[in-house]
């Protein structure tokens, strides 16, 4: 059997230990967080993605604890304070993160792809629809529509003009 | 319980094998027995998984911590409801939870048509068999969630004891959120579903199946699998936005792109469906668009856990997308050998007519679906290409994805109020100006209302021209109609409206889903109006963002066993008037020993308020809030809900409609001249 005093002091020094965890670990829970950068900051830093593998734009990044943000953050601070040109700031973190930093590929070389295939495939797939389409016309009126008179077809399709079943 | 569980699980791939070889056997002898057996065995296949699945939950809810899953995605003081959760929090649940849910739809496709389609059937038992036996393999022998830490020898018996851990490492942070208890079972479900049409898909094309009654039954099944889809997706963004903290809800992810790309051509083919329903046309793109659905289900599991992508999303790095890459591969040859073999069957009955008609948006609208599926696949593999020929990795971010995909987005959104405004086989330019002149005109001055208002984003302003346009044609759809039905009934226009939509549930459900759509483009069309703003602040301290003021009132901390958070509370003035307090928070798990954001939201129908407490200045020490103006993103939401809330309507069968048919005496010449066509070739239900 325990004695309300007992239970007191139990509860007393967890409470301390409590607190004391809380406090020890202040620093992490807190994290580190920085003030506003300026709007052309905030565009160069929008070209740029995080390299926490976190796959955000630089400037989205706020991922607590990310040992990455913050400095490259304020490192396009520092650039744009300076008033380094936008590209010279970007190749500038090309050279010291890599290609992986930019946040949509180069146009050029090989990178080129990515920007043309999304518009070359469509296109291609949308001839390939105007050829079928074409051959599809093209057999339906070689096929007359048996047991229909033209007539018939044509108050049939008047009559249904505008009206659409799915 | 964990010999109980890997039994089962033994026990369930014995059977799913047994259901599989039965079925073959019973296919190829023609005997009704062999395939009744090999049916049953498909059934058990479920009642196995889930004695497994329960008793993987039994360890976690009794904190048996000599199991490994449940030392790494548990604790003892983790919420009751995470630690259902913690089944899919981790590869060998999540992949153990995969077969439940497949083996759920199974047992339903197999328990429903026990008596029906008995032609269609074991083809279908036999693929759902090969599929679930495929991760069943991965359940037992390549990750399997019932691995115990180790043992070790008891003295004296010659037996051995289970070593066992005082607590477990606890859930990740990030997926201690309500919606993270919904939105993976919800998003598998839709995985998963998918599966059942590519069942009977495969299953039409390998028995020749007569008719196109396979193609109603894929269809229904893949309104249920999409309809889980997208609210699966829709769940994942909101999670996102409300606990990232990032002020978004998309960053085109390769974990979020993997579920949007079997997403986009369910879609398509929900769309291309009704091709081969009304005019038996595009049989061959409807087959391949069911199996691409799957092979991108597979697709995206593959991603997700292979490692292929950097994902945040992602399960830890394994050698299992060797398995999933194999299992991909065999589809694909089977789908093509099973493709050449019956093409013939595929064959079109009709030819299409006129490039003004409801069959050309049809291949329109999917061809564009398809050009946004190809390029979110692009996008997302490009590093993966680009390493492959060129050694070096690069990364594909958001403003490539916002760049290529916004125009086609609006272009699709354009084909959502053009497309079912326009007659199946030919439409004259009399109707197409009649259906299309006011919404037309409403476009226009929605797009003037806006520009003079002060909107200069060009997507932002063509994508609210077009949403009303859509909303238009839309709304002028369901009044023609319901005008008509009030008329003859003596009723109003709501009600008529109700009945309309009641006769044809498909079409008018279809009307509402893309009515959710169009909110949802409004919503997302916000985002070019997104305000922030950052700064360390002191008890009293203020920082104004749009018409808020927000003032800190005070910083404390809050803590309970699971974790301890450091909060601000913040008063939000508007217009020099006091509206509310906010409370973003930064909390510390103690298991995992991982911090995260707890954002604080106002949302309301024009904006969200959104509120990060992003952590202390390395200068000042001071807490550093990052507030947000966030316009229009609660339309997503709703938008969202209206979507899945018309796929469900649309699965409700027609009501009848009631019409008085008048007396006709006699079809002869000058009475048939009197009848109208479509009457006399369709009955009276004009919409079916």
């Amino acid at each position: 059997m325990i004695d309300r005093r007992t239970i007191a002091k139990l509860r007393r020094s967890r409470s301390i230990r409590v607190a004391a965890v809380f406090f020890l670990l202040l620093p992490a829970l807190a994290g580190a967080a920085r003030g506003q950068s300026s709007d052309r900051a905030k565009r160069v830093g929008g070209k740029l993605l995080c390299v926490c593998g976190c796959n955000q734009i630089l400037t989205a990044c706020n991922h607590v604890g990310c040992t990455y943000s913050h400095g490259m953050l304020q490192e396009v601070d520092d650039r744009v304070a300076r008033n380094e040109p936008d590209d010279l700031t970007i190749q500038a973190f090309v050279q010291e993160y890599g290609a992986t930093v930019l946040a949509e590929p180069e146009n050029t070389g090989f990178n080129r792809a990515a920007w043309i295939m999304p518009v070359v495939l469509p296109l291609l797939g949308l001839a390939l629809v105007w050829i079928v389409v074409r051959r599809w016309r093209e057999r339906s009126q070689l096929v007359p529509a048996a047991g229909v008179s033209p007539e018939m077809l044509a108050r049939a399709r008047r009559e249904t003009d505008g009206r659409n079943d799915e | 319980m964990d010999v109980f569980g890997s039994f089962a699980l033994m026990l369930a791939l014995v059977a799913g094998v047994y259901a599989a070889a039965a079925g073959i056997s019973g296919i190829i002898s023609r005997k009704t027995l062999l395939l009744k057996s090999a049916s049953n065995a498909g059934m058990a296949v479920f009642i196995l998984v889930t004695l497994a699945v329960a008793s993987l939950e039994y360890l976690f809810f009794t904190d048996n911590f000599s199991m490994m899953y449940v030392v790494e995605h548990s604790n003892r003081a983790l919420p009751a409801a995470y630690k259902f959760a913690s089944l899919w929090a981790g590869q060998e649940g999540s992949l153990l939870f995969w077969s439940w849910l497949l083996s759920i739809y199974a047992f339903f496709v197999l328990f429903l048509n026990r008596r029906k389609h008995p032609e269609l059937m074991p083809y279908v038992g036999v693929v759902l068999a090969c599929v679930q036996i495929f991760f069943l393999i991965l359940n037992n022998f390549v990750a399997s969630p019932f691995g115990v830490i180790g043992t070790v020898a008891a003295a004296g018996s010659g037996g051995a004891h289970l070593v066992a851990q005082p607590d477990g490492k606890g859930l990740n942070p990030l997926l201690q959120y309500p919606e993270m208890v919904i939105h993976p079972p919800i998003l598998y479900l839709g995985y998963t579903g998918f599966t059942v049409p590519f069942a009977f898909a495969m299953a039409a094309l390998l028995g020749r199946y007569p008719g196109e009654k396979w193609i109603h039954i894929t269809r229904r099944w893949t309104m249920i699998a999409w309809t889980f889809q997208s609210a699966g997706i829709l769940l994942g963004a909101h999670w996102a936005y409300a606990v990232l903290g990032w002020g978004g809800y998309w960053g085109w992810d390769p974990v979020e792109n993997a579920s949007l790309l079997p997403w986009i051509t369910g879609t398509a083919f929900l769309h291309s469906v009704m091709m081969q329903e009304k005019r038996g046309m595009m049989k061959v793109w409807n087959i391949w668009l069911v199996f691409t659905t799957f092979m991108l289900c597979i697709l995206g599991t593959l991603l997700t856990r292979s490692g292929v992508v950097a994902s945040v999303h992602a399960f830890a790095q394994s050698s299992i997308g060797s398995w999933f890459t194999t299992f991909l591969c065999i589809v694909f040859a089977v789908c093509l050998f099973v493709y050449i073999r019956n093409r013939d069957y595929l064959r079109s009955d009709n030819q299409l007519d006129s490039l003004v008609s409801r069959e050309s948006s049809f291949l329109f609208n999917n061809l564009v679906l398809l050009a946004a599926c190809f390029a979110v696949f692009w996008g997302t593999l490009f590093p993966v290409f680009s390493e492959w020929f060129t050694n070096n990795r690069i990364s594909v971010g958001p403003p490539f994805f916002n760049k290529v995909n916004i125009p086609i987005a609006l272009f699709l959104l354009l084909l959502t109020g053009v497309g079912p405004l326009l007659a199946w086989r030919r439409t004259s330019m009399d109707s197409l100006w009649r259906n299309f002149a006011w919404p037309l005109a409403g476009g226009v001055v929605a797009g003037i209302a806006a520009f003079a208002g002060g909107a200069r984003s060009p997507y932002a302003v063509i994508c609210w021209i077009l949403s009303v346009f859509v909303g238009l044609t839309i709304t002028s759809e369901f009044y023609r109609g319901a005008r008509v039905i009030a008329g003859r009934g003596n009723t109003n226009l709501v009600d008529g409206a109700v009945q309309l939509t009641l006769r044809n549930t498909r079409r008018y459900g279809g009307y509402i889903i893309h009515l959710g759509m169009v909110l949802v483009f409004v919503g997302i069309s916000g985002q070019a109006f997104n305000q922030d703003v950052q700064s360390d602040m002191g008890v009293g301290s203020k920082i104004a963002i749009g018409p808020y003021t927000l003032v800190c009132q005070n910083f404390d901390q809050v803590a309970n066993q699971n974790f301890q958070s450091d909060r601000a509370t913040l008063e939000v003035f508007r217009n020099g008037k006091s509206e509310m307090m906010m409370y973003p928070e930064r909390r510390f798990f103690l298991a995992s020993q991982v911090t995260e954001t707890m954002v604080a939201i106002r949302s309301s129908a024009l904006r969200d308020l959104y509120v990060v407490y992003a952590g202390r200045s390395p200068d000042t020490g001071r807490p550093v809030i990052h507030a947000y103006i966030n316009p229009l993103v609660k339309w997503i939401w709703f938008g969202g809900l209206i979507v899945v809330l018309g796929t469900l309507l649309a699965m409700v069968p027609n009501q009848q409609p009631v019409i008085a048919l008048r007396a006709v005496p006699e079809i002869s010449g000058a009475a048939r001249a009197g009848t109208p066509v479509s009457v006399l070739a369709k009955g009276p239900n004009l919409h079916d």
